[in-house]
């Protein structure tokens, strides 16, 4: 849900030196977990089902953490809650769809992607496309629109943990990115998915523990959110308007790229393979809604709470809005708290960086040479070169180019959304969705999002407030899936094996 | 979209399937038209952001009744949790466009915040918590998976193996046309 943006948010901040003694250890021991986690699973990944899928055996509470790490970025540590503190409640409506968007993929996605793992081992989501619509073009597609956005992600990734790491233990930021990737590179290429899922559990737990502490901690530290709504209503209370200070086209805005968009995110979807019993998908949705509010407190108090702090004088004014966290952190609350959210924001990072490598080199190992009706023989030996090569291209493209990198941050979640949504969440529901219509939604939405964004990043034009890119694609992709699914719809029931049939009626 | 049987459940089925889809696809078209009337050079139109204010709600539980519905049994038990996530989603945005700025110094405050924050907050952001994951667990047996179900599945994926085995190849390989 927030993962697309700590991307832009994160490398806008340069983030103040951390690095006190408390802040270094907790660091050192969080590194410390990460290496021991990653050991023992390496020791338990031998083929690769384990390294992309984790041999599809782990278990509800496991796959639940995890998810929720893989599903919240830095964004929702330093990023968002600058953005209330700028502009107010309409920075929620990137948070919102989180009351709906577990249950919705569970009821959309979880269950047929499970069960559709169960019918044909599938271990990727172009895996699912290519099954749903017996086509190697449709799989070869999907499969590059994600690699296509798996480029920007882990190239903003590796720059944002580089500045987490560098704001931890002041070693520069060239070494930060090399650091926090190597360390990434160093699990995902050994225990694959598998050390990526308990790391994640890992971050996760850290990242809750984190947010509950510090909203606990601003609510007592403000008198409470009525007292710290008094301070804002007294002085700007267009803040605590529904819409903050953005227009309500761009809040609804951000609420339907983060909802609907949230079934096109291969992070999170991907994690539906997985899960060793498909009947524990029952609680899936709730224990995931409960851990990400625990996750999200933070985003919410940490921004209405500084602000509420600036404007009666308890805090000094910050030189920018994404401050908001550190300078909390830094100025309000104990340094032990402080570490521990930094660690949390490290976290964040490495486990999106995590699964989007691993997904990446699936893509590249299986998914590419499937559409040119091909197979990899070692596909475990394969997936860890990959690994390694999309580990190493991240990180050289983090150091080279701010400007490149910043751009391809942008589009990431966008891009998902448009060629993902349509094909995969409608096409898995739907008998009627043909081949044909599903290949141009996916190409629709590649090719708007990368034209809008690109035109956009060069100020060709300008959107009018409240349009995005990725919205414009997300709404031209469904409606071509339609209207072309209904002109080839003759063609739809021979597209249809009888196993994914029965899936998709189950 | 259409499967033909004489079933009474499966043509409620098919029904509810279709409907869904219409909504999904007029919803979709509503938010299009939103988007679109923004580009206008007299600025953004008052109804754009309503036609948005329907349209995710109206998109969503579209796309989740697309994803409920199975079977005999439509979406049964869950047609009362999706028309009140809908409903809440909508009369939530509907009334923070619609009900007048207040906000001050003196507002009265719902847990905490103003009336419009806390309507979006409470009512779009946690209602529909309390109301969706528990209907999703208490039908999940009937409306979702159950054991047998899983069975079925894994007696197909024995049965495709076992003559994939006897012809060596699958039905992507099987593809026509590419």
């Amino acid at each position: 849900m927030t993962t697309s943006a700590p991307i832009t948010a994160l490398l806008q901040v340069s983030l103040p030196n951390a690095a006190r003694p408390a802040v270094v250890t907790v660091g050192i021991l969080y590194f410390t977990v990460i290496v021991g986690i990653s050991i023992w699973a390496a020791r338990r990944t031998r083929t690769a089902n384990d390294f992309f899928v984790a041999g599809k055996g782990i278990g509800l509470i496991a796959l639940t953490v995890a998810s929720v790490s893989v599903s919240v970025s830095g964004f929702a540590f330093i990023g968002g809650p600058g953005f209330i503190y700028a502009v107010g409640l309409g920075a929620m409506y990137i948070v919102l769809p989180a009351a709906v968007t577990n249950v919705m993929g569970a009821w959309v996605l979880a269950k047929r992607m499970r069960l559709l793992g169960e019918a044909r081992s599938l271990i990727t989501i172009p895996d699912a496309i290519g099954a749903r619509y017996r086509s190697r073009a449709a799989q070869g597609l999907s499969a590059v629109a994600i690699l296509v956005g798996i480029v920007g992600y882990m190239a903003t990734n590796a720059l944002a943990m580089g500045v987490v790491i560098n704001a931890i233990f002041d070693v520069g930021l060239g070494w930060g990115i090399w650091i926090g990737m190597g360390v990434t590179l160093a699990y995902s290429a050994s225990g694959g998915i598998l050390a990526g899922i308990y790391n994640d559990v890992f971050q996760g737990t850290l990242m809750a523990v984190a947010s509950v502490l510090v909203f606990l901690f601003v609510l007592g530290f403000g008198g409470g959110l009525g007292d710290i709504s008094r301070t804002i209503l007294a002085h700007d209370p267009v803040l605590l308007g529904p819409w903050g200070k953005i227009t309500p086209l761009a809040a609804l805005s951000f609420f339907f790229i983060f909802s609907m968009g949230s079934l096109g995110q291969p992070q999170a979807v991907h994690k539906y393979y997985m899960l060793r019993d498909p009947l524990q998908l029952k609680w899936y949705p709730l224990l995931k809604t409960v851990g990400l509010i625990l996750v999200l407190l933070l985003y919410f108090s940490v921004g209405v709470g500084v602000k509420a702090f600036v404007l009666d004088g308890r805090l000094a004014p910050l030189t920018s809005p994404d401050q908001a966290t550190p300078a909390l952190l830094l100025n309000v609350t104990p340094i032990v708290l402080a570490a521990l959210v930094f660690s949390g924001v490290a976290a964040a990072t490495m486990s999106a960086a995590n699964s989007f490598i691993n997904i990446g080199a699936a893509i590249v190992t299986h998914d590419l040479p499937i559409a040119f009706g091909r197979r990899v023989k070692n596909e475990l030996r394969w997936g860890r070169a990959v690994t390694v090569l999309i580990a190493i291209a991240a990180a050289v493209t983090a150091q080279r180019s701010g400007a490149m990198v910043a751009f391809l941050g942008i589009f990431g979640w966008g891009l998902f959304a448009s060629t993902l949504v349509p094909a995969l969440a409608v096409g898995l529901n739907w008998q009627g969705a043909t081949r044909s219509g599903a290949m141009a939604s996916i190409a629709t939405g590649l090719v708007v999002t990368l034209a809008l964004e690109t035109a956009a990043y060069f100020k060709v034009f300008t959107f009018p407030a409240g349009v995005t890119a990725s919205a414009v694609a997300m709404v031209a992709s469904f409606l071509v899936f339609f209207v072309v699914s209904w002109l080839t719809r003759r063609r739809a029931a021979g597209e249809l094996d009888p196993d994914v049939r029965l899936v998709m009626e189950l | 979209m259409t499967e033909t049987s004489t079933s009474e459940g499966r043509i409620e089925s098919d029904i509810t399937r279709r409907l869904a889809l219409q909504a999904l696809f007029i919803s979709v078209l509503a938010i299009a038209i939103g988007y679109a009337a923004a580009f206008r050079r007299a600025g953004t139109p008052v109804w754009a952001a309503w036609l948005l204010a329907i349209g995710i709600p109206v998109a969503l539980g579209a796309i989740m009744i697309l994803g409920a519905t199975r079977g005999r049994r439509g979406i049964g038990p869950l047609k009362l949790p999706f028309l009140f996530v809908v409903a809440t989603l909508a009369i939530g945005f509907g009334a923070a466009l619609a009900l007048p700025a207040t906000e001050g110094p003196l507002s009265k405050l719902w847990l905490g915040l103003p009336v419009r924050a806390a309507i979006v907050i409470y009512g779009v952001g946690l209602l529909p918590i309390i109301v969706l994951p528990i209907a999703y667990a208490l039908t999940f047996e009937s409306q979702t998976l159950s054991a047998e179900d899983v069975e079925r599945v894994r007696a197909v994926a024995r049965e495709r193996m076992r003559r994939e085995g006897e012809t060596g190849q699958d039905s992507v390989e099987n593809e026509r046309g590419i």
